[in-house]
């Protein structure tokens, strides 16, 4: 086997440490090194076009580079030999910039260090194989779980594209949480005019064609991998026809039964048949056949006989279904609920009437609401005073943690919004404490400071509120605090923002992780906080982390950034060669490999009890070779001969 | 004695039909279990006789040492060299053995990698005289004389063999053509291999194991085995483990994973777990690292997230510290022959 050494002089940044001559001399006593040549900057165009030539010229079987770190320039130097027709995994680099001439002083020393390290890579290089990149089938097209902010910016751009996008949401509307909101910080923008347009192209857009929406609609199983998935999604009947019901509302107008709002949290109601609220998308009410007469063998009509569009709109005979979707990638846009107040009694919540939650109270903010967006208590009253209790679950070991960075806006966006409806209203903030960061989010907590009815009181720990209702309002005591207790008519809970109730069955769907709080857990926090570990399934939004709707928004885009990068139509999908495999011959089927797989790649076949590395998974990380108890497991481009001939190589 | 009167007239048989090949066992550093192991192939011990002049066989047999150095070198077609290298005396005979023998096999677990013999390697020869004779409660030694190889007595001078630093395996002092591992080696697999020879089959690579397969304990055991996540080790006497469910999966340390298939799961099939004396499977250059390994990524110290560095330590340790005896347990067999190789200085 012919064996050539490049040495890189890097300028000056090897060759002042490292004397080539020295490290030649030892490199030649070796006897398995056919030439040793140097060059002054092997990574320059003149550098690249010198290895080039040298490899044509001298056609080595493997080669050598002592140069810079493998990070800094290994795809350089592979691709010089891709360039002359020789396989890039034939070469080893031996890393003398950063691991000797940068850190050793004594130039003999890091002579010797760097022929050490070359030693060891000449013998480790004689067990590189030829390895291939190979390419698969796969398709363009994605599902977006969850139809808020996040998922529908996705499921858009990539639908933009060309691609089918198949949205699957829970509820009967889309939108997410800010359709319930009458107004969004930090500007106080109208919240339904600022989505509409981005509904609007949803369903009728250019590109709606290439947009299928799955409401009241959850993913059940996910198998398959990345660029080839198999979703599987339970619809629950909307009983009434999506494409053809034109949202008249004639059907909601006769329906005799009466329940209570979920969508309202209860504080007002709506027919057996009905939209979530006015305006809710897609304009298409639901039969909730939980309350339906039907439902309990009467025979009621009366929705359909309204009808101004005949029979067929109707569907009584709807029935649940599974359906299957082939697709390439996975955007999970979920997002988040409210942490649950109950779970802090002294807040009073569910106990004291006019304790609202944050969203609660968006609902009775919003002209879409329960009470038309009119500030009343419940028994009617224009409330004197509205007391606003930030930081409630957060910052908070018993309950959580972490800051959800977006509570205090929403707060000063109630101050304002009860300011502009009830001129003479007090209101009071009591925060442990305030964060305002951003570019305009300063402006909103400035103008929430600046309400002359408004005063901010900070306390210690929420365990020192304690509210109880009295005759003539609600009591806040401050046990702490030297301004002792403050009465109000209202109070508002800003809760932390916390994983979806269904987060963890989801997590289980797609064999994603969570992270300490539940949140769906990025592949990096920095880097890649759009990724989850799973290879072609990507995160967006509060499910990942609280956030605000501009930041979900962005993930969103970031998300779809990955799928139309990643997944190139007409494109096949490249597989990295440097991946395990297992040796069915060696495998015992013991299992011990089966949970290690940080990117579940690894399989087991019950039959011929045999684990397997699906190799599109495979991130080639290693922990499953290490753990391999019957060596049946081996890391291409770092097999355990390759590894110990290194280690030999380096205390020869 | 019924063995050695059966094998003395086998014997005389086979001094008589010189021309069939030489086949010799010698022990070094061993028990005898290898002795047994191989007339455990019971009455295929006579087509042994039949195809081969067993020679030389100290437990069982009264040739001696001046009569295989009276041999020509190789006339021994097969020798199984039982018992670690713990002695000038064995290393002597190690090398006699080789010179006179075509082909070399490590027999057993002693010969191959060390086996119980090697544990002593976690501790030096001074240590081990110490506590011999000196430091033993048993013995009565006021002198406090040790062995040493060479002794003045008035008749002159009497010797006796070294005892060496530390133990060593066959392949460590002389070339080895053949390892059969084992502890003892299966008399089924021990038959596999001369059968082999007898039939004239082509042999494996220099190197190679005999009588061994090409994966693990698990392959040929048939209890269930579960994705693996280990809360807690047992040891065997805390608790009575389910007859069907993977032995490892209850916690109990069982080395079947990382120990070469071969010897038929014998002890899972009785409920006890593998204690891994079939060695390193192939391929794999140190066992007890290689079970560390596995293990290291299997214990399951429950919800890590929140916790901080030291917290995890402690939650590790916690599991660890309830396996006894490193060592014994990961390098039961192996010590001399791994990587690790033993205590040094």
């Amino acid at each position: 086997m012919k064996i050539g050494v490049y040495f890189c002089n890097c300028g000056s940044n090897i060759s002042d440490k490292v004397d080539s001559e020295q490290v030649r001399q030892v490199i030649e006593t070796m006897g398995d090194v056919a030439y040793f040549k140097t060059n002054d900057l092997m990574c320059s165009d003149d550098g690249k076009a010198f290895l080039h030539e040298d490899i044509a010229a001298e056609n080595p079987d493997r080669i050598v580079i002592a140069a810079c770190s493998p990070r800094e320039h290994e795809n350089t130097f592979m691709r010089v030999l891709t360039g002359v027709g020789m396989n890039p995994y034939l070469m080893q680099m031996a890393n003398i910039r950063e691991q000797v001439a940068w850190v050793t002083d004594d130039i003999g020393e890091a002579s010797l260090k760097a022929a050490t390290l070359i030693k060891g890579a000449v013998k480790r290089v004689g067990f590189h194989k030829p390895l291939e990149k190979k390419s698969i089938d796969m398709s363009p097209d994605v599902l977006v779980i969850g139809a808020g902010p996040a998922g529908l910016k996705a499921a858009l751009t990539i639908a933009e594209t060309g691609r089918k996008v198949v949205i699957v949401e829970k509820r009967p509307v889309i939108g997410g949480q800010p359709v319930l909101y009458e107004e969004v910080f930090p500007n106080l923008e109208c919240a339904p005019c600022m989505l509409e347009p981005m509904l609007n192209d949803i369903l009728h857009g250019e590109h709606a064609v290439n947009i299928e929406i799955l409401t009241l609609s959850e993913v059940v199983e996910l198998t398959g991998f990345y660029g080839n998935f198999i979703a599987k999604v339970k619809k629950t009947p909307r009983y009434v026809d999506l494409h053809q019901c034109i949202g008249c509302g004639e059907c909601i107008g006769v329906c005799p039964v009466d329940v209570k709002n979920e969508c309202n949290n209860g504080l007002d109601g709506r027919k057996a048949i009905s939209l979530s609220f006015a305006g809710a998308l897609p304009n298409v009410p639901f039969i909730d056949m939980s309350a339906c007469l039907r439902a309990r063998d009467e025979e009621c009509r009366l929705c359909e006989q309204s009808c101004p569009l005949g029979d067929g709109i109707i569907l009584y005979g709807d029935v649940q279904e599974t359906v299957e979707r082939h697709i390439g990638a996975v955007i999970v846009a979920v997002g988040a609920s409210l942490y649950d107040a109950g779970l802090i009694p002294k807040l009073g919540y569910g106990r004291v009437p006019d304790v609202y939650t944050s969203i609660e109270f968006e609902r009775l903010l919003s002209s879409t609401g329960p009470t038309g967006g009119q500030l009343t208590t419940r028994s009617g009253r224009q409330p004197k005073s509205i007391a606003i209790i930030h930081c409630v679950g957060s910052l908070d070991a018993n309950h959580k943690e972490y800051c959800s960075g977006v509570c205090c806006q929403s707060a000063f966006k109630f101050n304002l919004m009860a300011g502009h409806k009830l001129h003479e209203t007090r209101i009071y903030h009591l925060y442990k404490e305030l964060v305002y960061p951003g570019k305009e989010e300063f402006f909103l907590y400035k103008r929430a400071r600046e309400n002359p009815n408004a005063a901010f009181i900070r306390y210690q720990n929420i365990d020192r509120l304690m509210i109880t209702e009295e005759e003539d309002g609600i009591m806040i005591e401050n046990t702490l605090s030297v301004d002792g207790s403050i009465k109000a008519d209202m109070v508002v809970l800003c809760a932390a923002l916390a994983p979806a109730k269904d987060t963890g069955k989801l997590n289980e769907v797609l064999d994603t992780t969570a992270d300490t709080y539940g949140f769906f857990e990025e592949l990096h926090g920095r880097l890649d906080s759009a990724r989850s570990k799973v290879r072609g399934i990507y995160i967006a939004g509060a499910c990942q982390s609280p956030m605000n709707i501009q930041q979900a928004i962005t993930q969103g885009m970031a998300a779809a950034g990955y799928v139309l990068s990643g997944l190139v139509e007409g494109k096949q999908l490249d597989i990295e060669p440097i991946t395990a495999s297992v040796d069915t011959d060696r495998c015992s089927g013991c299992r011990v490999c089966m949970l290690l797989c940080p990117y579940r790649a690894i399989g087991f076949d019950d039959d011929s009890r045999k684990s397997s590395v699906n190799e599109v998974l495979c991130q080639g990380c290693g922990t499953c070779v290490a753990a391999c108890p019957a060596g049946a497991i081996s890391g291409n481009h770092f097999t355990n001969e390759a590894i110990y001939a290194e280690i030999e190589g380096v205390l020869a | 004695m019924l063995y050695n009167n059966k094998l003395n007239k086998l014997q005389e048989r086979g001094y008589r039909m010189s021309t069939k090949p030489k086949l010799s066992m010698y022990w070094a550093s061993s028990c005898g279990g290898c002795e047994v192991s191989l007339v455990n192939i019971n009455e295929k011990i006579l087509d042994l006789a039949a195809n081969f002049d067993f020679y030389f066989c100290p437990c069982l047999l009264d040739t001696k040492k001046k009569d295989i150095e009276a041999l020509e070198d190789g006339e021994i077609a097969i020798t199984f060299f039982n018992g670690a290298i713990r002695t000038s005396e064995n290393e002597e005979m190690a090398h006699l053995m080789r010179e006179k023998s075509k082909i070399l096999i490590a027999f057993g677990s002693c010969s191959y990698e060390g086996c119980i013999p090697a544990l002593s390697n976690l501790h030096t020869k001074a240590a081990h005289f110490k506590s011999i004779y000196l430091d033993n409660p048993t013995v009565d030694n006021p002198h406090g004389i040790v062995p040493k190889t060479e002794t003045e007595v008035p008749e002159g001078t009497l010797a006796i063999p070294a005892f060496y630093e530390s133990v060593r395996t066959l392949s460590q002092v002389t070339d080895v053509d053949y390892s059969i591992p084992g502890c003892p080696p299966e008399p089924k697999q021990v038959w596999g291999v001369i059968e082999a020879v007898i039939q004239g089959k082509a042999l494996p690579p220099k190197g190679s194991s005999l009588g061994a397969g090409n994966s693990t304990v698990c392959r040929e055991c048939e209890r269930k085995k579960e994705d693996k996540k280990i809360t807690r080790f047992y040891r065997t006497w805390e608790i009575i483990p389910d007859t069907q469910a993977c032995l490892l999966d209850q916690g109990l340390i069982c080395m079947g994973i990382a120990t070469a298939d071969g010897c038929g799961a014998l002890c899972p099939k009785v409920n006890m777990p593998c204690t891994g004396c079939y060695g390193p499977p192939v391929g794999t250059l140190d066992q007890g690292a290689k079970m560390v390994a596995a293990l290291g990524a299997i214990i399951d110290i429950g919800e890590k997230k929140g916790l901080s560095e030291d917290e995890l330590v402690r939650c590790v340790d916690h599991i660890i510290d309830s396996i006894p005896d490193y060592s014994g347990t990961f390098y039961k067999y192996s010590l001399a022959g791994s990587i690790l190789g033993g205590k040094r200085g």
